[in-house]
Parts: C-alpha cells; sequence; structure tokens
C-alpha cells in the first residue's frame, strides 16, 4: 500500500474557500465534487473532511497537508489535501484522486513495511539523501562492521550494489522506488544478501527514505535432491495443523465473526490468513518435489481422456476466474482424446496452468484451453491474453523457485517446475510461447496410446 | 494467567477459606479494572511494551548478577553453590508479588519511554529540501567537531535502543542512574535463596559489578542533553530547530532542545510532551518565545503521532496561548525547573495529601 504520491498523481486541482468557510473559486474537478456532495457555488464546502482541512488550517494559520478520504456517489475518492492560509482565505490543492480500494486503509505504508521487516535477517533505514538512519546492530557484528559507524554514511558505504550488471537496484534507488528481492553484497565481509526496501514519504507525499530489509542470499541449489523424504514428511506433519489454524484464526478476525475489530488489524488478520495460505501451498509444493525428485519416481501409465482432464480443470477454476472477470473456453463434451499418462498429475498440471493463466488474463478476456492430436502425441494448450512473457523469461520461468514478476502476489516458484517435471515423467513435456504484450500460451504434450495414427478411436 | 493452587497436605475448610479470598480479591481487581478512569487506562499496545521492557530489564540484570556471582563461587571453589546461581529463578514474579517492581519512578519512566518510542515512530517525516540528508545526519557533517560528535552519538544511542525494542530486549543503562540503583540491588536481593554469608557476598560483588558498568551517560536522553548544550540554540534560532526535530522524528532531541532553553532535566519535558492535553508544553513554548506559527506546528505534528491529542481544541485555543506572555508562562513553570530531588519532595507530599 503506497501512501498516494502528488508526483506519481499529478493532476492537481486548486480551490480557495473564504474567512466563512465557502468555496469561492474551484477548478473543476474539486467543484464537481463539491456538487455532488449536494453543496452550490459560493456555498459552504460540501466535503466535511475538506472543509475540516481547510478550517484547521485557517485556525493554525499553518499550511496543513492530509490525506482523507471522501464518499464521491458509489466510490470512496482518496485524496490529498494542502491547505495554505491566505490571508483570511484557504488554498486548497487537491491532488491523488484514486478510487480507494475496498479493504485497504489510506495513505499509510506501514503495514507493508512491518510486513517487510517480519521475514528479513536484518534492517537497514535511510534519510532522503540515501544516508544510513538505521542499522541492525548484531548484524554489524555477524558481517564484520561497526553498524553504529555506519550512521549518517552513504547507503552504498554498506552495501556492494549492481555487481554483475544487475542496474533495477540502482535504477530503484535513483527513482526513489519500493524495490525487491535485489542482490548485494555487504561490503567489508563480501557477503551475497538479497535486499529489499519500501518507501517512506513524508507528510507531502515526498520521498523520504528506505525502510529497508536484508535476507542472506540462497546458496546455490546442489544438483541432487537436498530434502530428505523425512524432512518433508516432518515439514508436511509439523506445519500442516498449525498453518490451518493460523488461517483459520486469521480468517475469522477478518471476518470479525467475535465482534467489531479496528479496521487495521481486521487488514493485517487478511495479510496474515493470506500468507498462511501461500505456506500452506509451498509445503504441498515441497512434499511434492521431494517425491517428483527421487530416482525411481514413475507415475502411473494410463489411457486417459485428456479433453476430460481439460474440461475438470477448467471447472475447478470457474469460480476464481468469474471472480476476476474472467472466461475460461474448456472443450465441449463430448469430444474425447486419449492420452497415456497418470490422471490425477495429468489434471494437477493443467490446474496450475488454467490457474496461472487466470490470474495473469486482463478482465473481460478469456483464457483458451484446448486439446489436439500431434502426430505421436497428444496435445492441451492453455492461452491467455496476458501480458505476455520475454524470452529471456521463458527460459528460466521452470527453474526451481523460479518466479518472472517477484511483484505479483502468490506463487512459489515451483508450480511450473513441478508440473514440468511431471509431463517429461510421463514421457512427455511442457513447453511455452509467448512474446511480450501478446498472451502466453502453455502446451503439455503426453504420448498418444495410438502414436500411428495420434488420432481419437 | 496461571491459576496457584494450594499444596495437597490442607484441610479442606482451609482450602475453601482462601480459595474464597482469591476470588473476592480477582473481584476488587476486576471492580478496579471496570472503573478506571478512560485517560488512566493503557491500551494494549502501550501495556504489552511496558511489561515486555520491565521483564526484558529484570531479566538482563538477573542474568548479569548469576553469572558474575557464580563466576566468584567458583574462585572460591564453591562449585555446587555457582551451579545454583546459574539455574534461573522466579526473580521477577518474586518482586512483582512483593509489589518491589510497583516503583514510581521504574514505571514513570518506562512509561514516558515507552510513550516517546511509540510517538517518534508514528511522527510524520518532513523534507524540507529534496534528497538533502535528514537533520541528525547533517549535524554529524558541520564542522563543529563537538556538535558533529554528539550528533554522531545520539544517532547511535537511538539506534542501539530501537535495535533493542524490536528484538524484545533493552538496550545497556536504559534507566536513570537512582532507578537502575535499586533495581539492580532489589534484583540482588531477589536471587537470595536462605541465609549463606559466601552467595550473599558473591550476589553483592556482582551488583556492584553490574553498577559500575552502567553509565547514564549512554542513554539516548543524556546524549540528547548534550547535544541540545553544545548547539546552545539562541532564541531566535529555536523555533526552526525544534520544528527540525520534529520533521526528523527525533522527540527526545526535540525534549532536549526545549529543556536545555528552560534550564530544566530531560524528564520534566518528556512528561509534557507526552501529555495529551499538552498544556504545560504550550506554557513551555510560549517561555522560549515561540509564536503563534511555530505553536501550531508543534502541535499539528503531535496530533498526528498522537491519536489521543484533540488537534480541533487546541486550534479553539491557540489564540489565548499564543497570546500567554512569555515571563507569566516561564514563571508558570518555575516549580519543575528545580532540582530534581526537591521535585521528588514536593511531589511525594502532595501524593500523600490527595489521598
Amino acid at each position: 500500500m503506497k501512501a498516494p504520491d502528488p508526483m506519481i498523481h499529478a493532476a492537481v486541482a486548486h480551490a480557495t474557500v473564504d474567512a466563512e468557510g465557502r468555496l469561492v473559486a474551484a477548478d473543476p474537478a474539486i467543484a464537481a465534487l463539491n456538487r455532488r456532495a449536494g453543496g452550490g457555488e459560493r456555498a459552504a464546502v460540501a466535503v466535511p473532511a475538506l472543509a475540516t482541512v481547510a478550517r484547521l488550517a485557517r485556525r493554525l494559520g499553518i499550511v496543513v497537508s492530509r490525506g482523507i478520504v471522501v464518499a464521491d456517489e458509489e466510490h470512496d475518492l482518496q485524496l490529498w489535501v494542502r491547505a495554505q492560509p491566505e490571508g483570511d482565505a484557504v488554498r486548497l490543492a487537491v491532488s491523488g484522486w484514486q478510487e480507494r480500494r475496498a479493504t485497504r486503509l489510506p495513505q499509510t505504508s506501514r503495514g507493508e513495511a512491518d510486513f517487510l521487516v517480519a521475514g528479513a535477517d536484518w534492517r537497514w533505514e535511510t534519510d532522503a539523501a540515501l544516508r544510513l538512519t538505521f542499522v541492525s546492530i548484531d548484524a554489524g557484528a555477524r558481517h564484520g562492521f561497526d553498524a553504529l559507524a555506519m550512521l549518517g554514511e552513504p547507503l552504498t558505504r554498506l552495501f556492494v550494489l549492481g555487481d554483475d550488471g544487475d542496474l533495477p537496484i540502482l535504477d530503484a534507488l535513483a527513482r526513489r522506488r519500493a524495490f525487491e528481492a535485489q542482490p548485494a553484497a555487504v561490503r567489508g565481509s563480501g557477503t551475497n544478501v538479497i535486499l529489499s526496501a519500501s518507501v517512506r514519504h513524508d507528510s507531502k507525499g515526498a520521498f523520504a527514505g528506505f525502510v529497508g530489509a536484508v535476507t542472506p542470499a540462497a546458496p546455490p541449489v546442489p544438483a541432487a535432491s537436498p530434502l530428505s523424504q523425512g524432512f518433508t514428511l516432518g515439514l508436511d506433519r509439523a506445519l500442516r495443523r498449525p498453518l490451518g489454524r493460523i488461517i483459520g484464526h486469521a480468517d475469522s478476525i477478518n471476518a470479525q465473526a467475535d465482534g467489531p475489530v479496528v479496521p487495521a488489524y481486521a487488514d493485517y488478520a487478511a495479510d496474515i490468513a493470506s500468507a498462511g495460505r501461500h505456506l500452506l501451498g509451498l509445503v504441498d509444493d515441497l512434499v511434492d518435489m521431494q517425491a517428483i525428485e527421487r530416482p525411481d519416481f514413475a507415475p502411473p501409465a494410463e489411457r486417459i481422456d485428456l479433453t476430460d482432464v481439460a474440461r475438470r480443470a477448467a471447472g475447478i477454476l470457474r469460480v476464481r476466474a468469474s471472480d476476476s472477470g474472467v472466461r475460461i473456453a474448456a472443450p465441449e463434451t463430448g469430444a474425447m482424446l486419449l492420452a497415456v499418462g497418470d490422471f490425477r498429475r495429468a489434471l494437477q498440471i493443467l490446474v496450475n496452468l488454467v490457474g496461472n493463466a487466470v490470474r495473469y488474463a486482463p478482465v473481460g478476456s478469456t483464457v483458451a484451453v484446448t486439446v489436439r492430436p500431434a502426430g505421436a502425441f497428444v496435445e492441451a494448450s492453455v492461452a491467455d491474453a496476458g501480458k505476455g512473457i520475454a524470452s529471456a523469461d521463458q527460459a528460466r520461468m521452470f527453474d526451481k523457485f523460479a518466479r518472472v514478476d517477484v511483484s505479483e502476489p502468490g506463487g512459489n516458484g515451483l508450480g511450473l517446475y513441478i508440473s514440468r517435471r511431471l509431463a517429461r515423467a510421463m514421457g512427455g513435456d511442457l513447453i511455452v510461447a509467448s512474446a511480450p504484450g501478446e498472451g502466453a500460451r502453455f502446451t503439455l504434450t503426453l504420448p498418444s496410446p495410438n502414436p500411428a495414427r495420434g488420432e481419437d478411436q | 494467567m496461571q491459576v496457584r493452587s494450594d499444596p495437597d497436605p490442607v484441610s479442606p475448610t482451609l482450602r475453601a477459606t482462601s480459595a474464597w479470598a482469591r476470588a473476592d480479591a480477582r473481584l476488587a481487581d476486576a471492580i478496579d479494572d471496570l472503573f478506571l478512569a478512560e485517560d488512566a487506562r493503557l491500551d494494549d499496545r502501550l501495556r504489552a511494551t511496558v511489561t515486555q521492557t520491565l521483564s526484558a530489564l529484570v531479566a538482563q540484570i538477573e542474568a548479569d548478577l548469576r553469572r558474575h556471582a557464580a563466576r566468584v563461587l567458583v574462585g572460591i571453589g564453591d562449585i555446587a553453590r555457582a551451579e545454583a546461581m546459574l539455574e534461573r529463578g522466579d526473580v521477577f514474579a518474586r518482586l512483582a508479588r512483593a509489589g518491589l517492581l510497583r516503583d514510581v519512578d521504574l514505571i514513570d519512566e518506562l512509561l514516558a519511554r515507552v510513550r516517546v518510542d511509540v510517538m517518534a515512530d508514528a511522527l510524520p517525516t518532513a523534507i524540507t529540501t529534496p534528497d538533502a540528508p535528514s537533520f541528525l545526519v547533517r549535524l554529524t557533517l558541520v564542522p563543529d567537531t563537538i556538535v558533529a560528535k554528539a550528533a554522531s552519538a545520539l544517532l547511535a544511542a537511538q539506534n542501539r535502543r530501537r535495535a533493542a525494542n524490536e528484538a524484545g530486549g533493552v538496550e545497556p543503562s536504559a534507566l536513570p542512574a537512582e532507578v537502575q540503583h535499586r533495581l539492580v540491588w532489589r534484583v540482588a536481593a531477589a536471587l537470595r535463596a536462605g541465609d549463606d554469608p559466601d552467595t550473599d557476598r558473591a550476589i553483592a560483588q556482582a551488583a556492584l559489578r553490574s553498577l559500575a558498568a552502567y553509565d547514564e551517560g549512554d542513554r539516548p536522553e543524556s546524549v540528547a542533553m548534550r547535544l541540545a548544550l553544545a548547539i546552545d540554540a539562541r532564541a531566535e534560532e529555536l523555533a526552526p530547530l525544534l520544528i527540525e526535530t520534529l520533521g526528523d522524528r527525533s522527540l527526545t532531541l526535540f525534549a532536549a532542545v526545549l529543556a536545555h532553553a528552560l534550564a530544566m532535566d530531560h524528564d520534566q519535558l518528556r512528561a509534557m510532551v507526552v501529555e495529551p492535553e499538552g498544556e504545560r508544553l504550550w506554557l513551555a513554548l510560549r517561555a522560549v518565545s515561540l509564536d503563534r506559527t511555530a505553536m501550531a506546528q508543534v502541535a499539528l505534528s503531535l496530533s498526528e503521532a498522537d491519536p489521543r491529542r484533540d488537534i480541533e481544541a487546541f486550534a479553539e485555543r491557540l489564540d489565548d496561548l499564543a497570546a500567554v506572555p512569555a515571563d507569566e508562562a516561564a514563571a508558570a513553570l518555575a516549580p519543575f525547573a528545580l532540582d530534581r530531588d526537591f521535585r521528588a519532595g514536593v511531589a511525594a507530599l502532595a501524593r500523600s495529601e490527595w489521598r
């Protein structure tokens, strides 16, 4: 959640309120807002929150600058108001003009910063000049620097940034934008770390510094499976029930089942529940991954109707799709095309593909699921009209823990890895064809039981 | 909350009687809680943080004393007693039961400290020049080495406190000297498990060592006072300086600058800063001749950091407040500028006379 940033939302509307609280001059946006709230020309300001800020500025005799939320017909508008007293009148500059997201509170990035901090190994903060104003003390002991001596020093005294041509972090720093999962090294020890940061704004929406988190860089994954079966099963047993309870309780706090709670807490509860669900999905995937990485993993090879599998996958995701305003076109009932594979695993792959497609498909578009013969194989394709995938990303998106866009919520980078491993274990494959801006088409191929014709029978 | 049950070999009558007494005490506590004045009620965050800080303080002193006392006992060859000394006991619970943690100065200090931390965290940052270093960082870069060193020391002291807060602990030398002194000896007393001269000597040595390592000058409050003294702002510099410290979210330095200007102790000013009504703070601002605009800016910043404050009510009275002559305001605050021990005596007497 970002504070409304007047620099991003450049549209600033001006108005003047006289000593009696009447709107004496107003740009069209403010005049219209005031009219919709029941006000008129040269009458008292009818938008209560706006009137309050103007009155406060006049009475205090200083500039008051704050975020407000006003009801505008069916929506809530999030505005940033700067009220400057001029004699007896007050001059208003109103920016922002964003529709407020229903479940969020306005104008604070605290929740975001708290979330960032929760996952961090250690932390740092800077001022607007990127000089350090806070560094975790114990990190210094571990990485061989004096945390307190770093205070007031530029951020680059602490970290080596943008090595191996990694420019996004420098760009983010230069543009004063939040960033995530950026590789860097601690100067001194040379330890590789991952940096993330959210932006702190001042009361006028200007950049006031970064609130940053450091996590250790993941060591390179060894070729052999690092997870013993015992470990994964233990993980599954140890985490599934507590996570279930955390999600359950967080959901009931969010739903305010036991009575009203402060809205900020309800939002935190929703964040907890969604983080819990994400972790539960990760446990499922880790257990799955452990199974399919075993050398003797061989799913059953049966004759399955791939069009039936595709229809079921579409059916499972239809509700989620319609919630997102997306339609799924699945093969017609009655069509049939046999393939050789494991029904459950084939369904798992297609649910993963259709789920991804629904997540990235724009509102009002269609996700097309088609099945057709292809020589000695049978193909099931899932195509979306989303933003597409750059060719560099296409190569790595099937890697373990690979995520193309880390800013996207959900996903742990295991789904496509597992899907491809499964497809190959069944004698088939999973490939992607896409170009930026042109959507993506994922194709699952499985052997046909009748390679001579590759036709249905 | 843990419910204690009495040991078994007690007559049923006695057990019933003591159960009744407990229920009665619980009811009395519940009634006190129900009728607690709204403005005296601590919010959950404050209550939890103060409790956590207090138990971390006691645990830190306890661990320190146990370790050193055990070393002393090993030195005289008493391994068994040394090992017994290292086993953690129920020091916090013992002190709490004895009412020794209901120390007015201790709780006053912790409440004020936590309130300042919470408020400072919620203060809106104010950027005067885009991409310029923040106020304290700028001070570390000035040519005047006394100011620069004191500013660096304040950055470090605030960093130590925040890092400790976030780890759920307390930084070393957290309390004012008198309070620290009292708490160390009380923890030492709670470590005793019967009369044993050797153990007592070991504990006493450990307590003296712990107090010798304490340095009140490391506290952010002390460092901020040093910085305020080094800056020694002229009257006309005070208003912009105070507003800059708030914009940099350094409430400790804000209180220190004002305390220095009024020749008061930091804890006095801090108490004024965290009072939601702000009566004494407005007088303090007038006593250093802050004008209407500067007072409004201070009040607006503080109201954004503390939801208990009523900025509308302040605006209503601003003209009257700004019209108080500086010498009248200073006279009204004179009792708070008295010697600390004198003030403590006056306060104790007043407290007993209210009862």
